[in-house]
């Protein structure tokens, strides 16, 4: 869910920038501290932010006919956590808007709150939820991707309908661009749960080193899956 | 699969003007469209610059047509909403749906017009930065102008990954089509898990190794940068001085113009 470049009017292009830019920059105070203390993480987060673009750059098989993409923020918010993964998505919102024409440079700030912030942490705090629960791991994996893609696709029409109130307020503005993106977002998100639950599968399966390097899950929870594997 | 405009960057024949330039045309171009009240200001700078990347950058025009088709999608449905949400005056058109009544309005209807158009003169101008500037450069001018190091080394570092990545995708998305690993809906969501899972894996392993490739190679945490010096001429300073200068006075002169 980008916003377009040159869509949204003054003051609220430069009122989104604001709002990011803080959170970001807090991200690459900790991105440096994290590099300091160990030099292999850089290499390791560059790879992961070439795999996010990539991945948003593929079609999703989609349900309804759409054309739609994955946003991969799920994915990086469980590995990384979200600040980090804020300074990732910034990046990589500056090569989709340069190299696919999605997004844009005014819009970059808007679009960094959605996708880079506000989808992240409400992904990281649902697994980490998930996890405390003691819920499956692929179910929390599910539920963190699927719930950040949806607070994504939330914020996003939050944006749009602030800029753009309805003669009624805002609330009904707000509910005319969630219903009208719901079509294809709603499904989306839940396609991109299943799909990231089932790499979660794979990588446990052939790699779960990675996973254990980065306190995603504990060495009993892999001992558990490999066991109900075989 | 993919348009990648990058590959247009490096060959266009805008290549060889200096970077800071293009990026202040493009940039002064997106501000200017961004914030004038009319659509007169942003198609102008639509126009113009689609024709300074047809006739002075050289890029195709089969291939620039089907580039501006991407955005249209996101700015029609998001038009429509506004237009339909907005504003008071005479109703132009009305229509029942799902019990309620739904009426463009002329208020609406300006509006959304001015949202499609700001959206192409801005589309406009950053297909004019993407096709002309090699991001080689746009790092360089960031590093200029102070963007913490570590951003641009992890930005220089995914960009390098980018390619590889959408090239082993390909491939292997490839092998799965001929295998009709996309004949069904159950099918083609298995393919592309599978898909991610390969490719994050080796994009991991692929990151490891470099690790090890740039720590033998005395890897300090700096990647150093050849910036080559394009000086742009005075005679093309002064024309893009004045062609921004032209559309900000065509953005304030046209602020009042109503189109009903």
């Amino acid at each position: 869910m980008h916003i377009m470049e040159g869509f949204l009017p003054h003051p609220w292009w430069e009122i989104w920038f604001g709002l990011s830019l803080p959170v970001v920059a807090y991200g690459v105070y900790r991105m440096n501290k994290m590099i300091k203390d160990s030099r292999e993480t850089l290499p390791l987060l560059a790879v992961a932010g070439a795999f996010v673009f990539v991945l948003s750059s593929l079609k999703l098989p989609s349900v309804t006919g759409s054309c739609s993409h994955p946003t991969g923020t799920g994915m990086g918010a469980i590995l990384f956590g979200p600040w980090i993964t804020s300074v990732l998505a910034v990046i990589v919102l500056v090569y989709q808007a340069v190299f696919l024409a999605h997004g844009g440079l005014t819009t970059l700030g808007a679009n960094t709150f959605s996708m880079g912030i506000a989808g992240p942490t409400v992904g990281y705090l649902v697994y980490k939820a998930a996890t405390k629960a003691r819920l499956h791991l692929y179910l929390s994996v599910f539920l963190a991707a699927t719930l950040a893609d949806w607070a994504t696709y939330l914020v996003t029409s939050i944006q749009l309908a602030l800029a753009f109130p309805s003669a009624t307020g805002t609330i009904t503005s707000f509910e005319a661009f969630a219903a009208v993106f719901a079509i294809t977002q709603i499904p989306l998100a839940i396609v991109e749960g299943v799909v990231t639950a089932l790499m979660f599968k794979y990588i446990v399966a052939l790699r779960s080193d990675v996973l254990l390097r980065m306190n995603v899950v504990t060495q009993s929870t892999i001992k558990r899956l490999k066991e109900a594997m075989s | 699969m993919h348009d990648i405009l990058d590959d247009y960057a490096h060959s266009n024949a805008l290549r060889e003007t200096s970077p800071h330039l293009k990026l202040l045309l493009g940039i002064g171009c997106i501000l200017i469209s961004v914030s004038s009240t009319t659509p007169v200001a942003p198609l102008f700078v639509a126009l113009t610059l689609s024709l300074a990347i047809l006739v002075l950058a050289k890029i195709p025009g089969r291939i620039y047509s089907r580039l501006l088709l991407v955005p249209l999608s996101f700015a029609l449905i998001s038009a429509v909403v506004v237009a339909f949400m907005h504003g008071a005056g005479q109703p132009l058109y009305s229509m029942q749906l799902f019990g309620t009544t739904f009426s463009l309005r002329e208020d609406g209807a300006e509006l959304a017009i001015l949202l499609i158009s700001r959206t192409f003169g801005g589309m406009c101008s950053l297909f004019f930065i993407a096709l002309t500037t090699p991001m080689i450069e746009i790092f360089a001018t960031l590093k200029s102008l102070h963007i913490p190091e570590s951003v641009i080394e992890l930005s220089m570092m995914i960009y390098r990954y980018i390619f590889v990545f959408l090239d082993q995708a390909s491939r292997i998305h490839c092998a799965q089509v001929m295998r009709l690993g996309d004949a069904r809906a159950r099918s083609s969501l298995t393919s592309f898990a599978m898909l991610s899972s390969v490719l994050f894996l080796r994009s991991w392993e692929q990151g490891e190794r470099l690790i090890v490739a740039m720590d033998s190679r005395c890897y300090d945490g700096k990647l150093g940068l050849m910036e080559e010096e394009n000086r742009a001429a005075p005679r093309q300073i002064i024309a893009v001085a004045l062609y921004l200068i032209a559309t900000a006075t065509i953005s304030v002169l046209s602020r009042d113009i109503s189109l009903m």
